[in-house]
């Protein structure tokens, strides 16, 4: 054996970089935050839309807000959990990344029986029945509403840290939970926040606002990785000959 | 000291298995605008490789596009790692005659 590869640093460091991209590719993710957000705003508008029409006491514009934002509801749950708005996602992912092409990395068999357990369902209905009872206790008067965001971090913020964890995602994600958690100490010291009717914002804005930079976080190292990656993968290979590359005795 | 696998050995072939192995699967394209290969010698490597049993080629359909990925097997994963332990005692052997 006459001939080692040449290195231009370890090849072995291609594998790394290769797992660091694929873990970064964070479109996906941006284009259901989109969706999503613009769900959620619809939503939000029509519910506005509820209220002045209860107030002015306008029945039929009432019972068709109502009716429209349960149907916008239905779309927003059908579209997260089915097939084809997971496609949907993956062809629009696609197209914005064009030729780059498609890497996945998921952690493996035993990530993918983490993402499976039936308590990673139950923790993420948690989430959904915490905050309703949040909702409640803040519309009961049990709960101030100047802290909402503060106890929504308090399930929030680890949710989101074992979502990182168990989702096996980059670096990037952790910028989600943390920025949500800094944000519930910021309130908690007196920083101004959102207050009376749009005292929901007090923990939508942050949680699309801070999960959006970390997408963008992702976004950007995921270019650094992928030039990393094509540096070394491209170092060292000489010849364009198929299979005529082999080292010979 | 065993020969180092030729399959592997390959400057590209090389590549290609450690890039596999960093992650899950990834389709042609990827491979492609990462390596800067053509089109044919791409093929032609994955053709070797999948011969070779070192990598699986998975077809599937996102809607109705078509699309090809590929994943390290397991005996893909063992001959990388049996490459690189290889690898490593040439070059301990090599740097040892060097000090002598």
């Amino acid at each position: 054996m006459s001939q080692l590869p040449e290195t231009h640093g370890d090849p072995r460091q291609i594998a790394k970089w290769a797992e660091r991209y694929a873990r970064s590719r964070t479109l996906p993710f941006l284009v259901q935050w989109v969706f999503i957000v613009v769900l959620v705003v619809v939503i939000g508008a029509l519910a506005y839309v509820t209220l002045l029409a209860y107030k002015t006491h306008r029945q039929t514009l009432l019972w068709i807000c109502m009716a429209a934002v349960a149907a916008v509801t239905v779309v927003l749950t059908w579209f997260s959990s089915s097939r084809w708005g997971g496609e949907l996602i993956w062809r629009i992912s696609q197209r914005l990344y064009g030729k780059e092409g498609y890497a996945e990395y998921s952690g493996g068999e035993r990530a993918e029986a983490i993402r499976r357990a039936w308590w990673i369902r139950l923790v993420a209905l948690g989430l959904a029945v915490y905050h309703l009872g949040l909702a409640l206790l803040v519309g009961l008067h049990y709960l101030s509403v100047e802290y909402l965001q503060p106890w929504s971090a308090l399930y929030m913020a680890p949710f989101l840290m074992l979502m990182v964890v168990t989702q096996r995602l980059g670096f990037w994600a952790w910028v989600w939970p943390g920025l949500y958690a800094l944000h519930a100490v910021a309130i908690l010291m007196g920083a101004p926040h959102f207050r009376g009717q749009w005292f929901a914002l007090d923990v939508l804005v942050p949680i699309f606002g801070y999960g959006l930079i970390s997408i963008i976080v992702g976004h950007f190292y995921s270019r650094y990785a992928l030039r990393r990656l094509k540096a070394l993968a491209r170092a060292g290979i000489k010849d364009d000959r198929g299979d005529s590359g082999v080292p010979t005795e | 000291m065993n020969d180092l696998d030729r399959t592997i050995h390959e400057p590209a072939r090389l590549r290609i298995v450690t890039i596999l192995s960093g992650v899950d699967v990834a389709d042609f394209s990827f491979l492609l605008e990462t390596l800067g290969l053509t089109k044919g010698n791409l093929s032609s490597h994955m053709d070797r490789l999948e011969k070779a049993g070192y990598v699986e080629v998975i077809k599937s359909f996102k809607g109705k596009i078509p699309h090809t990925q590929f994943r390290l097997t397991k005996a893909g994963q063992d001959a990388l790692a049996e490459y690189w332990a290889g690898l490593d005692q040439i070059r301990a052997l090599r740097d040892k005659t060097g000090e002598q």
